[in-house]
């Protein structure tokens, strides 16, 4: 079991492991650090690139080094290395479909108290709508090192989200993450279908009107664009499905969720939970939780608006 | 030296990719003009390394066009020099064709999909520093716009290319002057380009992009330079050379002659040069 460490230092070990077997794995970082890359860079100095706060150049830079074999890791705070060179994203990993894996740490709004700039809320639905990309959306650390074996195998792109802070562990060792979705409570009429962090909120959900005697499932969708079959499958005892997401309402999984839905005419209710931005970005500040009851995200608003149905 | 066989290829060049692109009704002509001496020089020259028969083959070099929009001339040449049928180029930008207005990965020779502005440059620096990781002595040469060094991601890239010594890098600047809408040094200069380059830690030579001796004085010894830096060299150039009823006109950008009175006059200009 994965112990208290931050994700993208779960995600750099073992990157760095990886690195140490193949010579072909690089890191291209746009300024952006962790303890575990300070090994990386002094034992492995020749698979470290810094390209500075330079986020297209960093995928360009990323797009050549594919293309001559390398499998490349680029690295910076999650809504500049998704957003500042989405471009170079859609045209190069996307475009010509390289194994090229975008890491950014910061998913949500975990930095609570940046403001808008360093809040990825978007980068769900600007990357799912992408040719060949996958998402991996992290809730724990188990998963987090398990998606460094899978990007490292993988041969098309993908965006792994991650989190900032220390989050509690869920999976058990072992656990097989090639499915898409996890099953953390039995499927039952009413479910919560969440990604990253907001699990453990989903969980919370759960547990607390289990103790009403409201049973709600609990599916942890941390990867992206999700399969339908597996979708069809996970769901087949659900009749409404509750979705929540730290990321804003168009486009992100919420959406993904009413697509598969409709274009696939499941019997499901679809009612999400995320941010609604329409109204302007978000200034909150005095901490994360205090964003999610601004918008409804928090426990005890989520366990009201489940009861009442 | 003679440079004569140079002169007349470029010439075939030029009316083969005209013909293309009248036949299609689209293409960047004149962007395609202006580069037409400096890719010649390139591929018949004996600078590039490159089989037409492997296009994939891991000795080649790298030619990367970051100013994709002239596209038809580099289509033009990998025709040319046998990468696929000359026949091909009759589908240029219609339906069933292989290959459009911008660069296409799928085209063989090609390498990148292209046409959105400096990202081919940044890509040229990135496979410079895997052959460099790699110990390998391919080149790669990487042709911009001037136009597209308006573009920031240009200079990020010069900053990286330098502070790595890519000196497996040549960049090629065609400085036509002339941007979509309007001459560049009236509306938003470029210059000193030189000094620019320099300043980023690149080994600068300026040189007539339309003089073969030049372009080979300038690109000789490429392979074995003492200086650890990236080399870029400003090929001055005229926006649609080869035709002068379109040539140095900034609206002449992004299309190709049409009307039938246009087409035979820039017919007479070119042919008859």
């Amino acid at each position: 079991m994965q112990k208290k460490t931050t994700m993208r230092d779960t995600f750099w070990n073992r990157v760095y492991e990886l690195a140490k077997e193949d010579r072909d794995v690089i890191i291209v970082s746009a300024d952006m650090g962790a303890p575990a890359l300070d090994k990386f860079r002094s034992d492995l100095p020749g698979q470290y690139v810094n390209a500075g706060i330079a986020e297209q150049n960093a995928l360009l830079i990323a797009t050549g080094l594919a293309l001559k074999g390398k499998k490349v890791y680029a690295y910076a705070i999650a809504p500049f290395i998704t957003m500042r060179c989405f471009e170079q994203i859609r045209l190069y990993p996307a475009g010509m479909n390289l194994p090229i894996t975008v890491v950014g740490v910061g998913a949500g709004v975990c930095y609570e108290e940046s403001g808008p700039t360093h809040h990825a809320v978007e980068d769900i639905s600007i990357l799912r709508i992408l040719p060949h990309m996958t998402i991996y959306s992290a809730s724990d650390n188990q998963m987090t090192h398990s998606f460094a074996d899978i990007t490292y195998r993988q041969k098309s792109p993908n965006y792994v989200r991650l989190d900032r802070i220390v989050l509690p562990n869920i999976y058990p060792d072992g656990t097989d993450f090639s499915e898409g979705l996890g099953i953390l409570r039995p499927v039952a009429e009413k479910t919560i279908i969440a990604t990253g962090s907001m699990i453990n909120t989903a969980l919370q959900v759960s547990d607390t009107l289990r103790e009403k005697g409201i049973s709600v499932g609990v599916i942890d969708a941390y990867s992206i664009p999700i399969q339908i079959e597996k979708f069809r499958k996970a769901t087949k005892n659900a009749s409404v499905l509750y979705t929540l997401e730290e990321h804003t309402l168009p486009g992100g999984l919420g959406s993904q969720v009413c697509e598969l839905v409709m274009d696939y005419n499941l019997p499901l209710k679809v009612r999400r939970s995320g941010f609604d931005f329409s109204q302007g970005y978000c200034y909150t500040y005095g901490g994360r939780m205090e964003i999610h009851r601004q918008y409804d995200l928090d426990v005890e608003s989520l366990v009201s608006k489940i009861e009442a149905e | 030296m003679d440079y004569s066989f140079f002169e007349k290829k470029a010439q075939q060049l030029r009316e083969e990719m005209f013909e293309v692109t009248v036949k299609a009704k689209t293409g960047h002509l004149t962007s395609s003009l202006s580069c037409t001496d400096i890719l010649t020089a390139l591929f018949y020259g004996g600078i590039l390394r490159y089989d037409p028969k492997a296009p994939d083959w891991e000795g080649r070099d790298y030619f990367i066009l970051s100013k994709a929009q002239a596209s038809p001339i580099l289509y033009e040449v990998l025709a040319d020099t046998g990468y696929f049928p000359k026949e091909d180029l009759n589908g240029f930008a219609q339906a069933g064709g292989k290959m459009g207005v911008h660069l296409q990965s799928s085209v063989p020779g090609s390498e990148i999909l292209a046409g959105s502005l400096a990202c081919g440059f940044g890509i040229a620096a990135g496979l410079a520093l895997a052959l460099k990781k790699n110990r390998e002595n391919n080149m790669v040469f990487a042709l911009l716009g001037d136009g597209e060094c308006y573009e920031g991601a240009v200079w990020e890239t010069a900053a990286f290319a330098a502070h790595n010594r890519l000196h497996n890098l040549v960049s090629i600047v065609d400085r036509n002057y002339i941007c979509a809408t309007h001459f560049i040094e009236d509306e938003l200069s470029l210059e000193p380009i030189e000094d620019k380059w320099r300043a980023f830690g690149f080994e600068v030579k300026r040189v007539d992009g339309h003089s073969f001796p030049e372009l080979f004085a300038a690109l000789a010894n490429v392979r074995s330079r003492r200086s650890t830096k990236p080399l870029v060299i400003i090929a001055d150039t005229v926006k649609g050379k080869g035709i002068p009823m379109i040539s140095d006109q900034p609206l002449w950008h992004g299309i190709t002659v049409t009307d039938e009175s246009d087409i035979a006059q820039a017919r007479k200009e070119l042919y008859n040069k």
